[in-house]
């Protein structure tokens, strides 16, 4: 029995040391995979980085400020923009917290208990379409009042309208994110399709369907929707456009009323013709991690970083804009700054947000996350997006690019929409699916209202 | 230290002290009525200053939360607004009955541990009882059986994610060797929650495993032995002799895996994200999602209320069947 025992401690010892060792590698494969926003860095740093720089003179206002970590690159480039923001300001001491953003709740989690907890940040990071939950619930404050009408026209829209709430402006963004519909050269030549190389030549639904048919055969699926990517943030993120290039909607214009909008026809609409995408074979609800980028998958409609690791996994690859039935419109909307209202210096506090999304920073953050800048003038400085096939994601970004819906029921309503889609996907009934979900988010709002 | 002084005056000449700081021996101890009831005073205390870290602990991370869940459960805690709680009465809990995805959830978990419970008290049993008998490389197997125990959940929730996947996972591809089409182990609603159950199997049996194997070594060999005499088969011994004598620690491994059972969090969290079409969603994760993506934390500590009467009740009525049994 001791003997036993003893067995048993040396086994146990032995195999944590191993399962620690293989647990941080396939975590950190995780992170880079779901977060889907750094495929190339291969080890992503975890846990909280401090940095900090010498005082320089008077300290005037110190500055806590929480960002997202989603990939190393990214961070580097954050933690070089704060320590340049230290050097230049005299006066302003920012000290910057990195948390990691597994794509899934850690970041937000992190948010929550500060809250509870009333130690929030001056500024923090926040994802787009949370930025009018924050607002309404009045844990982010107003910034008109340090921004002026010409530094707001340098912005992209879509920033502008991801920050607005109540026709106030509350964040400020360094990226755009969006989807586009990447393809196979080969496979697109094999089968005698021509790719859309502008806006204008975007593809119809038709044209999709008809085309992701062709593309279909016994080893590979014409179309990848990266529903790997689970039951979440991404089906509505790519999915939503959809249903606006359909005439439909999520939710009213004002954010207070689903019923009639989330369950309109033109948006049951476009969800049928995600449940035909699946009934015709066409693309799979379980695609693998590279399913694309394998030469597994003709099309797909994909976020920038697929663009990341295409280049990297050496397929011959292009991408076109994202198709539409009625109006053009495409996906938008990423990880955003704001003031909280824990703040003793919002002015400080705003600078530091126009510093981290200057044409300059947001020119460096697009160089290291691949997505696109969210200022005009960034487009232009940088080379690539003047030819294909970036030049398509420019021309969304700056045309097309439509914000997700600003509702402080965002949660609930996002999780109505991706439960919808999937049900879609899998072949239910869509009508009574979308019926229920939509007396879910009915009494969601009820909270909200006066 | 009142004692000391009295006491020292009365020591002999010739005991010397080095140290004068340190106190002498008190050879004669003080009234017999007094020394108790300090002493009895001063091993309260000892015992209270050793429980005290378990005492805290329990009452800042146990007690605590669960006071503070059960008045939250009668408020609309919004988690945005941690300044503005008003009472709401049984609103949140009369919510629960309308609530298709508590009901599809606690469904789901009563499922999962009615298959669970039993599967795995039978796989750890047959699992020790292997590992009992005097096999070559026993070692090698008692390891292989107990290593997911240690692994991280969610670690093996990864990697049965990648071997289940229907287009390029292993299982499948070894299905397809005998020419099984690829199973939508994880995507349809009919499968998802039944492969789950066969990772829960094989991840946890191993440490039911061990402790059955603790129990097998303590049954008395000459049971065996005198069994052997009356010429009983394998088969009888197993039912007479062993089985009687494993009774009470199956009893215990019984309980403990229904309660963890019921607490089903990871597995779905990680490889289904409750779904396909709320299938796997269990109701801790329910829970979780309620209190933590949705924000509502009153409407969760209501639902996580009544999760503990459910589950104290069948505690209790496990409990109550046991004792039956015992006596």
């Amino acid at each position: 029995m001791k003997k036993l025992s003893y067995l048993v401690a040396g086994i146990l010892v032995m195999l944590m040391l191993a399962a620690c060792s293989s647990d941080s590698s396939a975590n950190s494969e995780e992170d880079s995979g779901s977060s889907g926003e750094n495929a190339t860095s291969d080890t992503v740093e975890t846990g909280a980085v401090e940095t900090s720089v010498e005082a320089t003179g008077d300290e005037d206002v110190m500055l806590d400020f929480w960002i997202h970590q989603t990939g190393e690159d990214e961070t580097n480039a954050y933690i070089e923009l704060i320590d340049a923001f230290n050097k230049e300001h005299d006066d302003i001491h920012v000290n910057a917290e990195v948390i990691i953003d597994d794509g899934a709740s850690a970041y937000s989690d992190s948010i929550n208990a500060a809250l509870v907890a009333g130690n929030l940040p001056d500024v923090m990071a926040v994802d787009g379409p949370y930025v009018s939950s924050f607002a309404e619930a009045g844990v982010i404050q107003p910034i008109d009042d340090y921004v002026d009408e010409e530094t707001k026209s340098q912005y992209v829209d879509s920033i502008i309208q991801q920050g607005t709430y109540n026709d106030k402006l509350y964040s400020l963004g360094a990226m755009e994110a969006s989807v586009m519909l990447y393809y196979n050269k080969d496979l697109l030549d094999e089968a005698g399709i021509e790719p859309a190389d502008s806006i204008e030549e975007a593809w119809t639904w038709d044209e999709l369907m008809e085309n992701s048919k062709k593309l279909t055969n016994e080893d590979r699926y014409g179309l990848n929707l990266f529903m790997n990517y689970g039951v979440g943030e991404w089906l509505t993120f790519m999915g939503a456009p959809l249903a606006w290039s359909n005439g439909g909607a999520l939710i009213s214009e004002d954010g207070t009323k689903v019923d009639g909008y989330l369950n309109s026809p033109e948006t049951i609409e476009a969800l049928n013709y995600v449940k035909e995408l699946f009934a015709e074979g066409v693309v799979t609800d379980s695609p693998g991690e590279m399913q694309f980028e394998e030469g597994n998958a003709a099309l797909a409609l994909g976020g920038p970083w697929i663009a990341v690791s295409a280049e990297d996994a050496g397929l011959n690859w292009g991408m076109m804009p994202y198709p539409f039935k009625d109006e053009k419109v495409s996906p938008s909307g990423s990880m955003a700054y704001a003031v909280t209202n824990n703040t003793e210096n919002p002015e400080a506090a705003v600078e530091l947000m126009k510093w981290m999304t200057n044409e300059e920073a947001t020119v460096k953050i697009s160089k290291a996350t691949g997505m696109p800048p969210a200022q005009k003038s960034a487009f232009d400085n940088m080379e690539k997006f003047n030819e294909l096939p970036w030049s398509v994601m420019k021309e969304q970004v700056l045309e097309t690019a439509h914000a997700r819906p600003a509702t402080p029921a965002y949660p609930v309503l996002t999780d109505a929409f991706a439960q919808s889609f999937h049900a879609a996907a899998l072949g239910e009934d869509v009508e009574s699916v979308v019926e229920q979900q939509v007396q879910r988010v009915e009494r969601e709002l009820k909270r909200f209202e006066e | 230290m009142k004692g000391n002084s009295s006491s020292a005056k009365q020591l002999p000449d010739h005991v010397h002290y080095k140290d004068p700081s340190e106190p002498p021996i008190k050879k004669v101890p003080p009234k017999r009525k007094k020394r108790r009831r300090s002493q009895a005073f001063q091993e309260a205390m000892t015992g209270y200053f050793f429980l005290a870290p378990a005492l805290i602990l329990l009452g800042v991370f146990l007690l605590y939360p669960m006071g503070a869940a059960f008045y939250y459960s009668f408020t609309d805690f919004y988690i945005l607004k941690p300044d503005d709680i008003s009472f709401i009465g049984f609103e949140n809990f009369t919510y629960i009955w309308q609530d298709a995805q508590f009901r599809q959830a606690f469904w789901n978990t009563v499922y999962f541990s009615v298959i669970v419970v039993p599967v795995q008290l039978a796989v750890a049993l047959g699992l020790a009882l292997l590992i009992n008998k005097k096999l070559k490389f026993r070692v090698f197997f008692r390891t292989a059986f107990f290593s997911p125990v240690v692994m991280s959940l969610v670690v093996v929730s990864i990697l049965w994610t990648f071997m289940y996947n229907p287009n390029e996972g292993l299982i499948n591809q070894l299905l397809g060797l005998i020419g099984i089409s690829p199973q939508p182990f994880l995507t349809s609603p009919d499968q998802a929650m039944n492969s789950i159950i066969v990772m829960s199997v094989w991840q946890g049996a191993g440490f039911q495993m061990m402790i059955f194997l603790a129990g097998l070594q303590n049954i008395p060999n000459h049971l065996y032995e005198a069994a052997d005499i009356d010429g009983a088969s394998n088969w009888q011994k197993f039912l007479h002799v062993t089985l009687p004598g494993l009774k009470n620690i199956a009893l215990f491994i019984f309980i403990t895996i229904s309660i963890a059972a019921f607490k089903l969090l990871v597995q779905p969290m990680i490889m289904t994200q409750g779904g396909p079409l709320g299938s796997t969603k269990s109701l801790v994760y329910h829970i979780y999602e309620t209190g933590f993506n949705y924000r509502d934390v009153g409407y969760a500590s209501a639902m996580a209320v009544v999760f503990t009467l459910i589950v104290l009740t069948i505690t209790i009525i496990q409990r109550v069947l046991i004792r039956e049994e015992r006596g």
